[in-house]
């Protein structure tokens, strides 16, 4: 056992065993609370910071992905759970304990960027109170609401007024002195350039950008409440198509179908992996092309003919998706253990339909990079503007191509495989220019990968021996994973580290059910892209996150 | 060829009905400024809700307007009574009259504009109201009353995105209308003249002949950087792809005209294409020969139309296809890069042309 550990960051990337890492953290371990997927240490409410930065700085975990909050009989919770950018499979949970009278806990937002977003949600919907927050306001729900959703006392019965005065005018104050001559703007909720229902709060001087402020919950349809009234078996599968409702529903599904088969010891068939990885990819190319699609709207500012050609390269996705599955957009087509039904019939007809779509797709982009990224107005507009940083990308918890247009080497397909990845050969995409090109031309080129994926499927699944295509593993009818264990999964969705926690209560339902969104955490990043910049570049800064509101308000 | 100046248009119905005396004159110049006013306001119906739309289509990959009558051509009544059957929609705090003094001002000053060019005959009649001295200079100056009505608007409608396309539109045509007439200016020197029909008569002869081809002297063949310089200023002068940063949906929502509805914005819009109409003009009068085409010179007209036409597809491919340049990369091309490209061309112009003759 080695308890001293020298104070460098050269041993970040040694994996540590729990033991070891509960001896790094000595006195701050009241005690162990092992979750599924790592070591959980629970901790007292006001060593948060400390906690967390030795493992920062120490251990190296890097990333928190998602703070989850949940009220028990005696207690609040916040779970911390971090992980590592180098290797997401090296996890760890910090639970930290509130009292039930006065659920107050330390923040950690001076530790990692990111909990800031995720703290006041937890706030606004259990009801914990962080310490040393620097904005602990509600985010999803208005201001005026009474009570916390999830808390266990909140009375649904009870009428809620949300009011709506006119819009006060922060004009006052810090953004107006004698000297500053400053313009507070309301960009959206309806705006032709949010992308759904967002409210950026902006202060603009002159033409540019002196501060914004996403203003998001818009769109908050309760999905993880409505989750935990369901079933595992089958009453969750069709809530996770509605996040990111981007056509990315298969990618959706299956971050649910990771956590809870894992929480259930379920073994998916080799086969049924294969097309889940197919399908999932066949949704990623559709989800990139919206993408490309809108992006280049709000780049180009008009009805564009990138834009419908985007549109017509993902409705070829679509029609395969729908010969697949049945459904264009709210598939609901994976089950717990397996997917629900086999390839369509004739499966010749599908495959070579699948095979149209991926020879014709080089044309395709070859066509965006004469149209789009070759194009000198559209290089000047996006190269070198809304510019995020590495270690901003990381302390943000931001995921996915926006990670990876910032040179973050981060993708859980190979990092912390699952499904049938890892016996597939295709590249992680990245590119370092940090910016709103590289952004794009990231997800051009996942793209490209995701049809060699696609290519490699269709050429496994053209010749699996027809008495072996099992699509479906023996589930029990009802589920019942065992009393309060808890797991944490996360899979890479459209947007990024699209993770779920469930903490089972001996039900067939969840006993909580926690979303990490990506887009969620991403969106926290624009504030630092824009801030400085034009409006124009706020917009495109915005539509190179491709944030899909469903995701964030969930 | 060189024709002597060919009749204008009301001078052609004080002859043909014999209308007397001052009375006759007056009245002569009201109907040909309606007729011509009508065949553009024509164009723009025709352009607004049908032809942009088939245009865009045929980008796009998509079929556009077919439902409502012959190829969709329906839809332009139907558009009509739509667009005026809607509610206008005045918001608190507005600043009238200047609130409905705008959309006026748009359509009426790119009217204006058409006063003095040469369209060309269609049979016995020379569509041509006016033909000032100063016709070239004029012509300019209509078509950048158009700023003011801009911004009119955009301050007017108490409203910060219209202030914010308001305040761009200034920009935009401070730094683009400068290029504009230097480039014009060098037009000016070859013909000598700032008369519209000396213009387009500098430009009837033949610069070369290949192949038994007689290439005409227009300007666009005789200095294509000019033309080059003008289109592009022309562009921005007329607030069109990839300079529509005064409207900007994706930015600033619809800028200047974010306010208006129903009757007001049909006038802004209608204003938006007879101004395109008119910077398409421009553009045929001063390098495309007016006028001239192959063929009697009767059917000029028809000609005339076709390069009007040509520009307004022009601007539509460019709308397609290209991506919107930032504000300050606009002031900047404008400032640093145009305004110095278009004294260049006049120098060298003045200096060939001075050697030359």
């Amino acid at each position: 056992m080695s308890l001293e550990r020298p104070d460098t960051t050269d041993d970040a990337a040694i994996e540590r065993t729990p033991d070891e890492l509960e001896a790094l953290l000595g006195d701050l371990v009241v005690k162990r609370d092992d979750h599924l997927n790592a070591p959980g240490f629970v901790i007292r409410p006001d060593t948060v910071q400390e906690t967390l930065s030795i493992l920062k700085e120490q251990a190296g975990y890097d990333h928190l992905s998602v703070v989850s909050a949940q009220e028990y009989e005696n207690r609040y919770e916040s779970i911390y759970h971090l992980k590592k950018f180098d290797d997401p499979t090296q996890e760890v949970s910090v639970v930290v304990p509130a009292d039930k009278d006065d659920p107050v806990s330390e923040s950690a937002e001076p530790v990692f960027r990111t909990a800031d977003w995720h703290e006041r949600e937890a706030y606004d919907l259990i009801g914990i109170e962080y310490d040393d927050h620097p904005d602990l306001r509600r985010i999803l729900l208005p201001e005026t609401w009474q009570g916390h959703p999830l808390s266990m006392d909140y009375d649904k019965d009870r009428p809620q007024i949300a009011t709506l005065p006119e819009h006060a005018n922060p004009l006052q104050e810090h953004y107006k002195d004698s000297e500053s001559d400053t313009m507070f703007l309301n960009i959206g909720p309806h705006h032709p350039a949010t992308h759904g229902v967002l409210h950026l709060k902006t202060v603009l001087d002159g033409e540019q950008v002196v501060d914004v402020e996403p203003d998001i919950g818009y769109l908050h349809r309760c999905e993880e409440q409505m989750a935990q009234a369901g079933t595992y078996r089958h009453q969750i599968m069709p809530y996770p198509d509605r996040w990111d409702y981007i056509s990315a529903g298969l990618l959706n599904e299956w971050a649910y179908a990771r956590a809870a088969e894992d929480l259930a010891e379920i073994e998916v068939p080799e086969y049924a992996q294969v097309i889940r990885t197919m399908g999932a990819e066949m949704c990623r190319i559709a989800a990139h092309m919206l993408a490309l699609a809108t992006f280049a709207l709000d780049v180009n500012g008009d009805f564009t003919a990138t834009f419908m050609y985007a549109i017509n390269d993902r409705e070829r996705v679509q029609d395969l998706l729908e010969d697949l599955t049945g459904q264009r957009l709210m598939f609901n087509y994976f089950r717990l253990g397996g997917v629900v039904w086999d390839l369509p019939e004739p499966r010749e007809e599908f495959f070579s339909k699948t095979r149209d779509f991926l020879d014709q797709l080089p044309e395709s982009v070859e066509e965006y990079h004469n149209l789009v990224t070759s194009n000198e107005i559209f290089q000047m507009r996006t190269i070198d503007t809304g510019v995020l940083p590495p270690d901003v990308a990381k302390d943000y918890g931001a995921t996915g191509p926006v990670a990876r247009g910032s040179g973050v080497d981060y993708d859980l397909r190979r990092d912390d495989p699952y499904g049938y990845y890892d016996e597939l050969d295709w590249d992680v995409v990245t590119e370092e220019g940090c910016d709103n090109f590289s952004r794009l031309l990231v997800r051009m080129r996942e793209v490209e990968e995701s049809a060699k994926i696609i290519e490699q499927c269709v050429d496994l699944l053209e010749d699996w021996p027809e008495d072996e295509r099992n699509i479906q593993a023996n589930v029990p009818r009802t589920l019942r994973p065992d009393d309060d264990a808890e797991i944490y999964r996360a899979v890479e969705g459209a947007k990024g580290e699209l993770g779920i926690y469930i903490r089972s209560d001996g039900t067939d339902k969840p006993g909580r059910f926690k979303i990490r969104s990506p887009c969620f955490s991403n969106l926290q990043t624009l504030p630092e892209m824009a801030n400085g910049e034009y409006i124009p570049d706020v917009i495109a800064a915005l539509g190179s996150l491709d944030i899909v509101l469903g995701e964030v308000d969930r | 060829m060189g024709t002597a100046p060919a009749q204008l248009f009301p001078e052609f119905l004080v002859d043909t009905f014999g209308l007397p005396g001052v009375l006759g004159e007056v009245v002569a110049a009201l109907i040909a400024a309606a007729v011509v006013g009508n065949i553009v306001l024509a164009f723009t119906g025709v352009a607004g809700p049908w032809a942009k739309r088939k245009i865009t289509a045929a980008f796009t990959d998509r079929i556009a307007v077919n439902r409502v009558g012959p190829f969709g051509l329906l839809i332009i009544p139907a558009a009509a009574v739509q667009l005026l059957a809607k509610e206008l929609i005045v918001p608190e705090g507005v600043d009238r009259p200047s609130w409905d003094i705008a959309p006026v001002i748009l359509p009426a000053s790119a009217l204006l504009g058409f006063s003095v060019i040469p369209m060309g005959r269609l049979g016995p009649i020379n569509f041509h109201l006016a033909d000032p001295e100063v016709g070239f200079a004029l012509v300019f100056a209509f078509a950048s009353i158009a700023s003011v009505s801009l911004v009119m608007a955009g301050y007017a409608s108490n409203n910060k995105y219209s202030l914010l396309g308001g305040l761009r539109a200034v920009a935009q045509n401070l730094a683009y209308e400068i290029p504009l007439i230097v480039t014009a200016m060098s037009v000016v020197i070859f013909a000598g003249t700032l008369q519209m029909s000396g213009i387009v008569g500098a430009q009837t002869t033949t610069l070369v002949t290949i192949a038994g081809i007689d290439i005409p002297a227009w300007y666009a063949f005789v200095n294509p950087f000019a033309f080059v310089l003008f289109v592009t200023a022309n562009m921005a002068e007329v607030g069109r792809n990839p300079f529509d940063i005064p409207e900007a949906p994706t930015e600033i929502v619809g800028g200047y005209q974010t306010e208006y509805s129903s009757a007001y914005f049909v006038l802004f819009y209608l204003g938006e294409f007879v101004h395109i109409f008119l910077g398409g003009a421009i553009v045929a009068v001063t390098f495309l020969g007016g006028a001239s085409g192959p063929g009697p010179e009767s059917i000029g007209f028809i000609w005339f139309v076709v390069k009007i036409w040509g520009f307004f597809l022009f601007t539509q491919w460019a709308r397609a296809a290209m991506p919107r340049v930032r504000i300050d990369q606009l002031i900047e091309i404008g400032w640093k890069g145009m305004l110095v490209l278009s004294f260049a061309n006049l120098v060298l112009t003045a200096v060939i042309v001075g050697v030359i003759a």
